[in-house]
């Protein structure tokens, strides 16, 4: 059921994991940024690198040979699906927190 | 204050509530894994054999196909050290043998099953390295080694093991330790490792032990470039 | 909300007694660093002290440092909050300063045996008395039963004086937490010939201390310190506590099966530890976002400096240290050949330093700011230039080492691991090959510059807000 990645592909491994860390990362704070400061032109830029992190993912999932089992295949879609939402749920749960100290945030936040 | 602030998703109690249920949640299922898990790596089971069947008995690492890595395989009788012992005497030797691992701190420089330090070399299956020579001289080889490891140089790096005061029963011990531990179905960790030829000499038509060590190396390992 | 910072020129009993845990630790982290440097210069000379205090001795008293200093930072941070979170002075303060001096005294000793009785005969009497050889928990029993003294009458102080006093939500949350470090704890204490059970037990303790209950204990401390430090609604901080411990808990427990893959237990733990490591960056996202949230509602106005730069290195280094590397090599298709090489030590010394020697530090100087008698810690500070070279020098070094480490790593899982199949001369054919060599040698420069920032830092401590008259700045709770 594991298929264990070949020589040549070590190095995607590492990046493309690392890349997903990190547009996750990115996408996470330049959404909130977007939403904090009302801009959404970088709501443009948020969704430029979650379209990264997908891109990353894909490739992990090709190099570390993911594909080939349904259960890691199940995997790869979870993380694509949970990371395009984890921003917006999070950023509800602010607003929500944040209610009685900021009168005035969910005019901000688009719901 | 707006109104929304009694949202009963953003609340505090509904997040302590939620704490308190992930969390015990997890370890309920992580208690009954470990119940599973326990009973699957008590010696004597498939996982990890009985001590006295690994001390009496060759121990290969072949190949399985159907599982796409390798795995430990019980062969014909071959007691270590041309004694067959019983499973109490062999707990208590592979006990011995654990006890001057931990007394020596073999961890602090090797790793055992891929955990420790990483100042020398895996020890996993330490018992099947061909670099013990012969499998008829590699009990004495492995004994006088661990009593006395200083004046020999195996590498270019001139690093060497420091001599630990192993007495010759706690190196015994020791060795009979490590044939065990490389009966231990890891998963196919180290995965690609080459054995010790352990053929008997006369007759063997049949598998070439070098064979099962260079099938992973064409299927699932990445050894050629 | 009463208003926070208010200067009292005397300490409380707890932040006295903090005080002393923390001398401790920083002279622990300087035997760390010690002792780090020679275990690295073994891997340059192999000759060097070799027979008189071989690799094992250096990395076990290494390790061990770590381990106790930050335990002994984190207890020092706890007492240090615990008046002022409890609302009542600590209950048992004269039993905490003797515990206090045992569990020193016991330290001292154990060291000492390390040093200078080094190994003993394969017997049980060893492990009792000398080492129990199990990295990162190799003291000895009796020492092992001490700890567990000292963290039971520990957790009495904390939790008599919440009940005592007031049982705030980051209270409870601690005195949960406590309970769980310590009984974790007990999973280490046992032995058995049977090296794979050894070894689930084993990570029991290792995993579930930095990737679950100290992960939660270090959320209490920062919870308190955005309270201090910036005057953040208790409320909502609380909350969000309690989605952290969420987070962290749901992802961190079960995610101890990215440990089960290689050491003889059963297969479907490929299928848990892939799945949780999956869910592992979760908790970070909502770190990252909340801080923006936050950011973007709070003026940034510190009353200390050099603390929140030592916070704001925290999450840079979890998310590192912990995020990325973590996730590099947690999955079962590439750990098979990055497990137990210089891979995963450059992943241990990002995330602990990342995590947990960061927090240590920020609270060092939050009650550095009120043993100066509530002194001034913001921009201009008189002598900052040191504060901010022992940061730089500290993360440069740290740095420097921690890719170093990458590259030798990724050298061995190629050579080592995947084409020579791990045997004697397949290890040392990865040992010698130039990259590897090469990674040692700037692992070691990288440690030097870690060791200059070390001694700065120590200088920093001592000497911070000497010169200073100015009072510290004022945040309220909004
Ligand atoms: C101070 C570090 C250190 C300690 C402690 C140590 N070793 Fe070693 N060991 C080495 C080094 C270095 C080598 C490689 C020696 C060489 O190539 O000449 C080695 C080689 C070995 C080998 C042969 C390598 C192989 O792959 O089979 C075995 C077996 C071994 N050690 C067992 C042990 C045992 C058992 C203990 C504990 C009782 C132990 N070592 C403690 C450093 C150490
Ligand atoms: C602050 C949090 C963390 C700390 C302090 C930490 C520290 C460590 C240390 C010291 C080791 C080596 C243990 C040994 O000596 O064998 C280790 C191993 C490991 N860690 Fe972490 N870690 C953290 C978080 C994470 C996370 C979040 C992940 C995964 C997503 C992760 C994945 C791993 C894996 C897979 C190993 C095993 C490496 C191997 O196979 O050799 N860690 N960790
Ligand atoms: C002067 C700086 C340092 C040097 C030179 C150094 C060197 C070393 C060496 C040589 C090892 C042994 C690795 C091996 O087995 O091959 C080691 C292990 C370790 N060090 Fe350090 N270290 C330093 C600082 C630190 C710091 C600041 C931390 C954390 C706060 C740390 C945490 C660790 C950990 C967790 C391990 C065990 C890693 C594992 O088993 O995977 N070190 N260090
Ligand atoms: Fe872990």
């Amino acid at each position: 059921m594991l298929e264990p990645v070949k020589l040549a592909n070590f190095f995607i491994v590492f990046f493309s994991a690392a890349s997903v860390i990190l547009f996750g990362a990115s996408y996470a704070l330049l959404f909130a940024w977007s939403r904090v400061k009302s801009r959404p032109r970088l709501m443009m830029l948020a969704y430029a690198a979650y379209a990264g992190l997908f891109i990353s993912v894909i490739t992990l999932a090709f190099a570390a040979n993911l594909f080939h089992n349904g259960f890691w295949t199940f995997i790869v879609s979870l993380m694509l699906i949970g990371y395009l939402a984890a921003p917006h749920a999070i950023w509800h749960l602010c607003v929500g927190t944040h209610a009685d100290e900021h009168g005035d945030a969910q005019l901000k936040a688009p719901i | 204050m707006s109104q929304t602030q009694a949202l009963w998703w953003a609340s505090e109690s509904f997040w302590r509530k939620t704490a308190i249920w992930v969390t015990a949640g997890s370890f309920v299922v992580l208690i009954f894994l470990t119940f599973d898990t326990v009973k699957q790596i008590t010696a004597g089971s498939k996982r990890v054999p009985a001590y006295a069947n690994a001390l009496n008995h060759r121990i290969d690492y072949v190949f399985d196909a159907k599982r796409n890595f390798q795995v430990p395989v019980i062969g014909p009788e071959e007691p270590l050290f041309g004694k067959m012992l019983t499973e109490t005497e062999a707990e208590a030797l592979v006990s011995h043998g654990k006890l001057t691992t931990q007394a020596k701190n073999c961890m602090d420089c090797h790793t055992l099953l891929g955990n420790g330090a990483y100042f020398a070399p895996d020890l996993t299956k330490s018992w099947l390295d061909p670099a013990w020579g012969s499998k008829e001289t590699r009990e004495q080889t492995m004994v006088e080694f661990l009593m006395n490891p200083t004046d020999k140089l195996h590498n270019a790096s001139g690093r060497r093991m420091p001599n630990l005061k192993i007495t010759e029963a706690e190196a015994r011990a020791t060795v009979a330790f490590l044939k065990w531990m490389s009966s231990i179905d890891t998963n196919g960790f180290p995965s690609n490792f080459k054995p010790i030829d352990q053929a008997d000499a006369a007759p063997a038509p049949v598998a070439e032990p070098a064979a099962p060590a260079a099938a992973p190396a064409a299927d699932a390992a990445p050894a050629q470039q | 909300m009463a208003a926070i910072g208010i200067s009292t020129a005397t300490m409380n009993g707890g932040q006295k007694l903090a005080m002393k845990y923390f001398t401790v630790a920083i002279a622990l982290f300087g035997a760390q660093v010690l002792f780090g440097l020679l275990a690295g210069l073994q891997y340059l000379y192999p000759d060097f002290l070799y027979g008189i205090l071989d690799f094992s001795i250096n990395r076990m008293l290494h390790i061990n440092a770590m381990v106790v200093w930050l335990l002994f930072g984190f207890i020092g941070s706890v007492y240090w909050m615990l008046e002022e979170e409890a609302g009542v002075p600590v209950v048992g303060i004269g039993l905490a300063n003797l515990i206090f001096w045992i569990f020193t005294l016991a330290v001292v000793v154990v060291v000492l045996v390390f040093l200078l009785v080094q190994v003993g005969p394969g017997e049980q009497k060893s492990i009792w008395l000398i080492t129990e050889g199990r990295e990162y928990i190799e003291a000895p029993r009796w020492a092992d039963i001490g700890i567990v003294v000292c963290v039971l009458a520990f957790f009495y102080n904390v939790s008599a004086t919440f009940a005592k006093g007031k049982f705030t939500n980051i209270g409870g949350v601690l005195v949960m937490d406590l309970v769980a470090l310590a009984g974790i704890y007990l999973a280490g204490m046992y032995y058995t010939p049977n090296i794979s059970m050894d070894q689930h037990w084993w990570w029991w303790v290792i995993h579930l201390w930095v990737e679950a209950t100290w992960e939660v204990l270090v959320g209490c401390l920062m919870a308190y310190g955005l309270i201090k430090t910036m005057g953040v609604r208790r409320k909502i901080v609380e909350t969000w506590l309690y989605i952290e411990v969420a987070l962290m808990f749901g992802s961190g427990i079960l995610g101890l099966g990215h440990h089960y893959f290689w050491i003889g237990t059963p297969e479907y733990w490929f299928t848990i530890g892939g799945f949780f490591s999956a869910l592992e960056p979760i908790p970070l996202v909502a770190m990252v976002v909340h801080a923006v949230f936050d950011a973007g509602h709070h003026k940034l106005k510190s009353t200390n400096n050099p603390a929140l730069a030592w916070i704001i290195a925290q999450a840079f280094g979890n998310f590192f240290g912990a995020g990325v590397w973590g996730f590099m090599h947690t999955l079962p298709q590439i750990n098979l050949y990055t497990h137990g090489t210089q891979w995963t030590a450059s992943h241990g010394h990002l995330a602990f330093f990342g995590a947990y020697a960061t927090m240590v530090i920020a609270f060092l100087y939050i009650a550095l700011q009120k043993w100066r008698g509530d002194v001034y810690m913001s921009s201009n500070l008189v002598g900052a230039w040191k504060w901010k070279w022992a940061i730089f020098l500290l993360h440069a070094g740290m740095i420097t080492m921690v890719m170093a480490l990458l590259i030798s790593g990724y050298e061995q899982s190629q050579i080592e691991r995947a084409i020579e199949g791990s045997t004697w001369m397949g290890y040392f054919t990865a040992q010698e090959h130039r990259w590897f060599m090469q990674g040692m040698f700037w692992r070691q420069i990288g440690g030097w510059i870690f060791a200059a920032g070390f001694v700065l830092l120590a200088w920093d401590l001592l000497t911070i807000g000497k010169r200073e008259t100015r009072p510290a700045l004022q945040v309220q709770a909004e």
